[in-house]
């Protein structure tokens, strides 16, 4: 049988045997089809199309499996639900794979606790060997990868970008000597913000008015080789902070408002990488919190007059385990706060997940499968939605426009900038943006 | 100062944060022909590195970098 592969249908089939553990096994045997978690998909919901119910997303690579590594499969293909990897697999497979949001809701549904986002991974793997893949995420990585590896040709222009934003730094906290450091050794805390000002601003403005000993990383936090699949390259770009980390000699690395970027730094990059970081991965709301709670940092809870809603970023809460510290902060600055109905772990994604965000031709698939969330905030009365993820930003903008919400789509960061309270004269630091 | 270049498609990325001007400019140099010309606007300090960086991964020219107040335009010539 093996003589009569092809040697790209022998390489993914290598793929799919290299992950072959008893996690694929239990997860590829145990669905029974009961259909919970197509209820539990807001691609699902709002579609209506099989090819979307998550435990048929998996099917694909079930019915490879038993095509080929199962005996009775192999032998009897067509009584035992087998599938041949040909180009219309591939097709079915990168559908599969990359219109799924991996907010793993339908994980919290399933009976059996099986991850569809982690069988996805096994899909994606595949089709990282075939280099079927979206041109998007790969180009997005390997520019990631080549700003790592030529940091030197990079540096200036990115201190020069800094650098002017220090300015504005002074100005909105009302210290003349407030700075951005940048790759000092000895400091405490890394912060890893996004490659812009609008993550890198508004913490500094926190930072200094907290008197925390930080210093700003080198590098952006997102990781789009995480979306890709391609776990080689994942850990290649969160190699970049790791060793910055270790270089510096930092005791914390603190992720932005990026709920991607924090898993991968906190849960997987661990994993991926084989070692053990030498220092604590936390997400931007834990020390704030922290400054909250001791005073470091003064609010004044009467500036945000508007009703506020969170949304949880999947990768952040769901997956991240990251809910009470941005509940902390906002309810701390804003009197009037409503949770959307379901939250946390129940919380629906909004659609913008999964590298979906970065690929523009998605973004009517995007608007769409957005309907559940679009609702949900609506029925909050809000007029703010806070959300700590860049990707699910852009996606509530999106859903904004189409379905007409008049919502202001804020980082919490840039809320609780809008709040601060700098003690000498009570200066207000003004909202960003 | 763009007279020194035709410029067959003009981009405004103005407003965008990471990563939509770097994933705009990768699909809409397509649409012109090799050796043509991209001009493109952006404001997020952000693509002063991320240009350059993509465009090392992707074999495409930025042929000038210009800088006025917030906008950041770049030329960029498709090489293949």
């Amino acid at each position: 049988m093996k003589g009569e592969l092809k040697e790209w249908q022998e390489k993914l089939l290598g793929v799919m045997k290299g992950r072959r553990n008893r996690q694929l096994l239990y997860y590829l045997e145990l669905c029974t089809r009961c259909g919970l978690c197509k209820d539990a998909c807001h691609i699902y919901r709002a579609t209506g199309r099989v090819e979307f119910v998550p435990s048929h997303r998996a099917e694909i690579l079930r019915r490879l499996y038993r095509r080929y590594f199962s005996p009775l499969g192999r032998l009897i293909p067509s009584l035992y639900e087998a599938r041949e990897l040909d180009e219309r697999a591939l097709e079915d497979l990168y559908e599969a794979a990359y219109t799924c949001t991996g907010c793993r809701r339908c994980m919290v549904y399933c009976p059996f606790g099986i991850d569809i986002t982690w069988l996805l991974g096994v899909e994606k793997a595949m089709l990282v060997a075939a280099g079927k893949v979206p041109e998007e995420l790969a180009m997005l990585t390997d520019a990631a990868i080549e700003k790592g590896n030529s940091i030197d040709l990079y540096r200036d222009l990115l201190q020069e970008q800094i650098k002017g934003l220090e300015p504005e730094l002074r100005e909105r906290t009302g210290m003349p000597g407030a700075s951005i450091p940048i790759g000092r050794k000895g400091a405490r805390v890394l912060y890893v913000a996004l490659a812009g000002a609008h993550s890198i601003l508004p913490a500094a403005i926190i930072f200094n008015l907290a008197g925390e000993d930080w210093t700003l990383s080198m590098f952006e936090s997102s990781n789009y080789g995480y979306f890709l699949g391609d776990t080689e390259k994942a850990a290649r770009v969160a190699e970049r902070i790791v060793s910055e980390a270790k270089a510096l000699g930092v005791e914390e690395v603190v992720i932005t408002e990026c709920g991607h970027a924090y898993r991968v730094m906190k849960h997987l990059d661990e994993v991926w990488s084989k070692q053990k970081f030498p220092f604590r991965v936390s997400s931007i709301f834990e020390p704030f919190a922290r400054y909250l709670k001791e005073g470091r940092i003064k609010v004044d809870p009467d500036r945000i007059a508007e009703r506020v809603t969170y949304h949880d970023p999947c990768q952040l809460g769901r997956n991240g385990g990251i809910f009470e510290e941005p509940r902390a902060i906002i309810r701390a600055i804003a009197r009037d706060f409503r949770e959307m109905n379901p939250n946390r772990e129940k919380n629906w994604c909004c659609g913008g997940g999964g590298g979906l965000v970065a690929q523009p031709d998605l973004e009517e698939f995007r608007a769409v499968t957005g309907r559940l969330k679009a609702e949900q905030i609506a029925a909050t009365g809000a007029k703010i939605v806070a959300t700590p993820c860049e990707n699910c930003r852009l996606q509530l903008d999106l859903l904004n426009q189409r379905y007409h919400l008049g919502i202001q789509v804020s980082a919490v960061t840039d809320l609780l900038v809008q709040a601060a309270v700098v003690e000498k004269g009570q200066k207000k630091a003004a909202a960003l943006g | 100062m763009a007279d020194e270049f035709k410029v067959d498609l003009s981009l405004d990325l103005r407003g965008l944060a990471c990563p939509l001007p770097v994933v705009r400019v990768g699909k809409s140099i397509k649409d012109v022909p090799v050796g043509g010309i991209v001009e493109a606007i952006a404001t997020d300090p952000g693509a002063l590195a991320d240009f350059p960086a993509w465009a090392k991964t992707t074999g495409h020219e930025i042929l000038k970098t210009e800088r006025n107040g917030a906008d950041i335009k770049f030329y960029i010539r498709r090489v293949k």
